[in-house]
């Protein structure tokens, strides 16, 4: 997964202060193998951009892993050894008003094993799939010795290109349009402390392979398989310091796949499984002072559990930059102090 | 106005909503046909492993007047009265053509135990036992030759049940309950085949026998489907108790024929110790210079089932008799022009090749390629309404020529050992699994050449269609990256030569008189 937040550039806002406006919270739809482990293309985090502003986010991310979870047995595999998965990925976000931002990614992805490896098996490169989300402030109020907003955001994502999604552990993506609808709401107290938790349901579509039987707890006779809806819920403390310039965070990820069935003895992946994980990460993000718009962030996030999952650690690292094409300088927000 | 826009948009979004719902079957959506013959002279009809339609002794059932014969029409009309909707769907899903269904079941086992044995932790490899079939690893691995050799024994049964079944319903030519009774009203098409003694109860039976041997963890699943599926028989309107104890009569006896034959015919010994796989590898080299290998991590022991060569053939009586010329040697111009269209398949993958090489891939957890091609023929048999009898023989005489192509395939493997495209291209990479077993001949190329032919042979509109498929599964390994240029077109002719000595059986079977 890839869950990039970055901070372009601080705003004052009410008595909280500086809040990044330029930031993405984006879980890039991710297809880790052996395992369908995808995730919504939903912003989640609670900040939002200035209506005209625009924010582009380069992000490079690297994962791999050399473990994963057939049903809920953690094994190895020296056919595919340690399957790297590395992504580039594009983002742009979008202030049409205030309370309402639009984005939009498209991932480069790339998949390998490791040498040597038992299988012998090319990797896979490609866009995956184009995301489209829209986020809505519902709620913002001043409470006591802090500031409560709550967020819905809805999300769309499908297919690029025709990649092959099955061909698991290296396809690049469940090959299915996604809709998914998430809340959100955090707390945040003045000292720049804050929490924040949110929940989503994920439905996702067909994918299409390129045979016309497979099995999947019984035979199917088609070349469509079902890719499993989903529940998605994370957890998240975070910090701002120095003056609104830097934000830490630890979060928790946890999905589950509603239906679908456990990958089988030594048997590769398909789009077709359960999914489960926990995941837990940590990122930095740091905009600069005295170069308007940058900001730069890193991450890292590692699953801890799951099922029908690959034990997928991740690092990124990525650019964003923010500006306002209407005005020849970026909208700062100044409200009272 | 406000209304109408809702309605529009309530209707946009069902119809979204609606278009996102695909039909994902789990068995061949046909019900029951009106079947374009009767073959009533089937009984004559020269059986595989029977000496003939009357080998099996059923006795002559009691006339249609009879009280016996009156108090069975009573029972199966108080059955049919008060039938659930479960049972409904059952008349439905078994259809009057059950031979299909069966066959769907056995590739479904199939594709259920056609996973590899994984290493274990200490690297060595532990294979499936019959003697302790819940392993781990679970009895069956039914890889291609495994499945190739449990369709034809299933179908084998099949088709000699039936021409029994054939022989005795035109002997004694009881009518069907809807004929006797004309409150009967039959859940299929009409016809008059006489219903004693039961051919759908000769399949049940002898389909669930051979697969309960083939899948001996699946006993009771087998068991259940048999027992809903003889039911099923009479809650048509079809049958009665006696049709149906007839009929699984008939099932047993060709089951245990077709059981005996298999305890015997060497698949006990394909999976070979590994001195014994070390010396048909040390032959190899020694005869031609060359040998494959295994390049899992860790290295399996041994290739998969290297007498599976051995194993007795249904049309051919020595299996080096068809045993397809040499490969190209390894210094060869025709070798070294190879490793340059292999490696210009990988460089230049198109959507097109990429689709071939998936759609008849047929690997680990699938049907395989003989499964595939059971497929295939099940729809032909559905889409040109043949009789049990016609789909029997259709099976019976695929799944033989497969399974001999396969033996043939084997022997060419083992004997010429011929190494992998990733053994001997450095640094190549594949996008389908590469098996374990040698590179000439194509197993893909073989099976699905002999299952084309006998195809061709059934059903001859098709025939052009159905070999341009074998040819297209065949470069489809290539496209994969697994084989050989020359390990498909020299399997497809090879598979073409072996199914010839079924056709030819078939051919004097007397059903084309």
């Amino acid at each position: 997964m890839i869950q990039t937040k970055n901070v372009c550039k601080p705003i004052r806002r009410h008595k909280i202060g500086f809040f990044g406006t330029c930031t993405f919270l984006l879980q890039v739809l991710l297809y880790v193998a052996p395992t369908a482990s995808l995730e919504a293309q939903t912003p989640s985090d609670a900040l939002m951009m200035p209506s005209k502003n625009i924010c582009v986010l380069f992000a490079y991310d690297m994962g791999s892993f050399d473990r994963y979870w057939e049903g809920d047995y953690l094994r190895s595999n020296e056919t595919i050894a340690t399957v790297d998965r590395n992504t580039v990925l594009p983002m742009a976000a979008i202030g049409i008003l205030d309370d309402l931002n639009f984005y939009i990614a498209l991932p480069f992805i790339r998949t390998e094993s490791s040498e040597p490896n038992g299988g012998k098996f090319t990797g896979a490169r490609g866009f995956q799939d184009l995301g489209l989300a829209v986020k809505y402030r519902a709620i913002q109020e001043t409470v006591v010795n802090g500031e409560l907003t709550a967020f819905a955001t809805a999300s769309f994502s499908t297919p690029f290109t025709n990649y092959l999604s099955d061909y698991m552990p290296y396809s690049i993506g469940s090959g299915a349009p996604e809709f998914a609808l998430r809340a959100i709401s955090q707390y945040q107290w003045n000292n720049g402390f804050y929490i924040r938790g949110s929940i989503a349901h994920l439905w996702r579509g067909y994918t299409e392979a390129e045979r016309d039987y497979y099995y999947a707890d019984g035979s199917y006779y088609t070349a469509w398989m079902d890719v499993p809806n989903a529940w998605t819920y994370d957890g998240v403390v975070g910090k701002w310091l120095f003056d609104y310039s830097l934000k830490l965070e630890f979060s928790y990820t946890g999905l589950a796949s509603t239906s679908g069935d456990d990958i089988r003895a030594y048997n590769a992946a398909q789009p077709t499984n359960r999914v489960k994980f926990d995941r837990i990460g940590f990122s930095a993000q740091y905009y600069f002072k005295s170069l308007k718009g940058l900001g730069v962030v890193a991450y890292h996030n590692r699953i801890i559990d799951g099922r029908n999952m690959a034990k997928l650690s991740n690092t990124g690292f990525g650019v964003t930059y923010q500006f306002n094409p209407f005005k020849k300088s970026i909208q700062v927000e100044e409200n009272e102090q | 106005m406000n209304n109408k826009i809702y309605t529009l948009l309530l209707a946009m979004g069902l119809t979204i909503l609606a278009s996102c719902e695909k039909d994902t079957p789990r068995y061949l959506p046909y019900e029951g046909y009106a079947f374009t013959e009767l073959d009533e002279n089937g009984g004559d009809w020269t059986p595989v492993l029977l000496d003939a339609g009357d080998a099996i002794d059923i006795n002559a059932p009691d006339a249609t007047d009879s009280q016996a014969y009156q108090d069975e029409l009573d029972a199966a009309k108080t059955a049919m009265l008060g039938m659930t909707s479960e049972q409904r769907n059952a008349v439905k899903y078994w259809t009057n053509n059950p031979t299909v269904r069966w066959n769907e079941i056995a590739l479904e086992l199939i594709a259920k135990y056609n996973l590899i044995p994984g290493p274990n932790a200490d690297g060595t490899y532990t294979l499936p036992n019959p003697a302790n079939p819940e392993g781990p690893p679970a009895f069956p691995f039914a890889h291609p030759p495994y499945a190739c050799r449990a369709l034809a024994y299933m179908s084998v049964a099949q088709f000699d049940g039936l021409i029994s079944a054939w022989h005795y319903k035109y002997q004694y030519n009881r009518a069907a309950p809807y004929q006797v009774d004309e409150s009967i009203k039959y859940a299929y098409e009409e016809n008059d085949i006489p219903s004693y003694p039961s051919d759908g109860a000769v399949i049940a039976r002898a389909s669930r026998n051979i697969l309960t041997a083939m899948f001996p963890l699946e006993a009771e699943y087998l068991q259940n489907l048999e027992e809903e599926h003889l039911e099923s028989l009479i809650l048509s309107g079809g049958n009665v108790q006696s049709d149906i104890t007839a009929g699984v009569t008939i099932g047993d006896a060709v089951s245990a024929m077709g059981l005996s034959r298999a305890s015997n015919d060497g698949m006990k010994n394909a999976q070979t110790p590994k001195a014994v796989s070390d010396s048909i590898k040390q032959a190899a080299l020694d005869r031609f210079g060359w040998a494959w290998d295994n390049l899992e991590i860790p290295e399996r022991p041994v290739g998969l089932t290297p007498f599976f060569s051995k194993v007795t053939m249904w049309s051919i009586d020595d299996v080096e008799s068809v045993r397809p010329i040499p490969p190209p040697a390894l210094d060869s111009q025709e070798f070294l022009d190879d490793v340059e269209v292999l490696k210009d398949h990988a460089r230049n993958m198109t959507d097109e090749k990429r689709r071939i090489a998936n759609f008849w891939q047929d690997g680990l957890g699938t049907y395989t390629p003989p499964g595939h091609w059971n497929r295939i023929a099940n729809e032909f048999i559905v889409e040109y309404r043949l009789n049990p009898l016609q789909t029997a023989r259709t099976l019976a005489y695929m799944n033989m020529a497969i399974m001999d192509g396969g033996i043939s395939c084997w022997d060419a493997k083992y004997y010429y050992h011929y190494p992998r495209p990733i053994q001997l291209i450095e640094g190549f990479e594949t996008i389908a699994g590469t098996p374990n077993f040698p590179s000439y001949t194509s197993g893909h190329s073989v099976f699905s050449a002999a299952a084309s032919e006998v195809l061709a042979y059934i059903f001859p509109e098709e025939a052009s269609t159905v070999r341009a498929w074998a040819e297209e599964a065949a470069v489809s390994r290539v496209y994969g990256g697994i084989h050989w240029s020359f390990d498909a077109t020299v399997g497809t002719d090879q598979g073409r030569e072996v199914a010839q000595y079924t056709i030819d059986r078939a051919r004097a079977d007397g059903a084309d008189n």
